[in-house]
């Protein structure tokens, strides 16, 4: 299989493979594994990975481990015409009752990445620099790809992507979990993988958010925003999501 | 208008699934596939691209199997020429209706942006769904080959029941209008089972088998879902899955496929990858927007 891209800075090897979605034998495969029907679109071989070779430490972001912590059991969530769509089916006198083996169809997932070797992340109070994150140092290195996506039977989007991107001092890569089940609900759950080289710290913080749809939507129509577009643009609807979820860790490798 | 929610017609014929706007595609489409009228073509919707040839010899049907529009950049192109070929040849191209196909699906999905973008107001876009409400529900081929966007449902038994639909209006969200353009196979499963999404079904095995033998059938022939492949085949070789829009939403990686069928009734699905004009389309776009080579994301 092709290896991808790699980049190697101070001791650390970045790695970034992007292929197309999977085939039917392998989609099967991972069926059976999961025990869960994958996203419409599975992009089963790409993956995002940090290593460090000296100590055999290393944080993967692949589409099976984070498809493996979708709920399997169900989900409160329906489509926005779900009670319509079952009220009118009870006119009809069909005995159709079996639910095809529930679980979470809009994949939502608390992916925080495949992290292999010691030492463990640990929780800390030190958040990720932002202001050196804001200055416009040269850009070595820079990636992005898909590792799933559904467009939940045109109810909206589910998508898990990530993007990395590496300065010479410091790297970051975000692992970010969009959902907008439309006229019910938004979710952004974001992964922010830090690593400052020069001190070998890597910090790990993970951000949910959710909001309801008629909510979000009130507050971009404060915000003279009536299109379609901004419905569509994580980075524009972050702010607008109360947080309801987070852990910040960090550890080590020297 | 007058045309049934079945159309009947004869093989040969090249079926055509998704394109969903991907117009360069659909060009490459009737290059591989041939150029109307010299082919016959059947549409299943949600057309992304398309490629018109110029008329040669013999002459097929063409059919399509619904989804022109939304995701890929030219929609507007893509259901404008296949309106055009419609109107041109109206026995020789049939263009059923998919679940895009409709006023509520293209506005969260790019149709509406893409025609308000390019004209500056909706106008074309209420003309194009207007349109929408009177494409054809499904197609059968021969007399053995039924073709619709989704697939099945429990509402109807026999394809007589499909011809009483008032399909002139908005795709509803439940009844057996709804079903045809939405519903998928399951191939773990023998019945009809509900959605885990809380509308909508799936059908199986015994369903499609049914289905056939009641209506003295031996094939199903739909689109609505994506294969790497291009194409897939369930249930012992009684129903088909055929994509057409290549490297979907550009980033996918996928073949597509359009089905011919033989006078005979065999079928043969020609497979493709996407056109090259897609990749010189971003490099020109590139290009006149200086963003070639230049990586400027500080994303936080």
């Amino acid at each position: 299989m092709d290896e991808g891209r790699t980049f190697k800075q101070h001791g650390f090897t970045i790695t970034t493979r992007k292929l197309p979605i999977l085939k039917a034998g392998p989609i099967e495969e991972m069926t059976s594994k999961l025990g869960i029907a994958p996203p419409e679109m599975i992009f089963g071989d790409n993956v995002a990975r940090i290593e460090y070779p000296d100590k055999n430490w290393s944080i993967e972001f692949n589409a099976f481990d984070a498809l493996d912590r979708v709920d399997k059991k169900g989900t409160e969530l329906k489509v926005a015409y779900s009670k319509e769509w079952h009220q009118s089916r009870q006119n009809h006198s069909d005995d159709i009752k079996e639910v095809v083996k529930p679980f979470d169809w809009s994949y939502s997932t608390d992916y925080k990445g495949t992290v292999s070797g010691a030492p463990a992340f640990e929780p800390t109070e030190t958040s990720i620099p932002l202001e050196l994150l804001k200055r416009p140092d040269p850009i070595l290195f820079f990636d992005e790809l898909i590792l799933y996506e559904d467009e939940l039977a045109d109810n909206g989007i589910t998508m898990l992507s990530c993007k990395v991107r590496i300065m010479p001092a410091r790297l970051l890569l975000l692992c970010r979990f969009f959902m907008r089940l439309d006229d019910v609900l938004f979710r952004i759950r974001d992964t922010r993988v830090f690593v400052e080289f020069g001190t070998c710290e890597v910090t790990r913080e993970y951000l949910a958010r959710e909001e309801k749809y008629e909510a979000v939507k009130h507050k971009l129509m404060m915000q003279g925003e009536t299109g379609p577009e901004a419905m569509r643009d994580p980075n524009r609807l972050a702010n607008l999501l109360p947080i309801v979820d987070g852990s910040l860790e960090k550890l080590v490798l020297k | 208008m007058k045309e049934s929610n079945v159309v009947h017609i004869q093989a040969p014929v090249t079926v055509v699934g998704d394109i969903h706007g991907q117009f360069f595609d659909l060009i490459e489409i009737f290059e591989i596939g041939g150029n109307i009228p010299d082919t016959n073509y059947l549409f299943l919707g949600k057309e992304r691209r398309e490629r018109l040839m110029i008329p040669e010899s013999h002459a097929d049907f063409a059919i399509s199997v619904g989804d022109y529009v939304d995701r890929g950049l030219f929609s507007v192109e893509t259901i404008s020429l296949l309106t055009c070929l419609k109107l041109r040849y109206p026995s020789r191209v049939h263009l059923i209706r998919g679940n895009h196909e409709s006023r509520g699906v293209t506005q969260s999905y790019g149709f509406y942006t893409e025609c308000s973008r390019k004209y500056g107001n909706a106008s074309v876009w209420h003309y194009f769904t207007d349109m929408f409400d009177f494409l054809t529900l499904s197609v059968v081929i021969n007399d053995q080959i039924f073709c619709v966007h989704g697939g099945l449902s429990p509402s109807i038994h026999s394809i007589d029941q499909i011809k009483i639909i008032d399909r002139f209006r908005e795709i509803p969200h439940e009844g057996p209008m709804a079903d045809l353009v939405w519903s998928d196979p399951d191939a773990e499963r023998d019945e009809f089972s509900l959605s885990p999404r809380g509308a909508g079904y799936t059908f199986g095995a015994q369903v499609v088998k049914k289905f056939l033998e009641v209506n003295s059938m031996n094939h199903i022939l739909r689109a609505h879902q994506l294969c790497q492949e291009g194409y897939q085949v369930l249930y012992d070789d009684r129903l088909s899955t055929v994509w057409s829009a290549p490297n979907y939403c550009y980033r996918c990686g996928n073949l597509a496929s359009v089905l011919e069928v033989s006078d005979k009734g065999e079928r043969f699905f020609n497979v493709f990858d996407a056109a090259p004009e897609n990749e010189s389309f971003k490099e020109h776009q590139a290009k006149s927007q200086g963003t070639e080579g230049v990586v400027t994301d500080y994303f936080l």
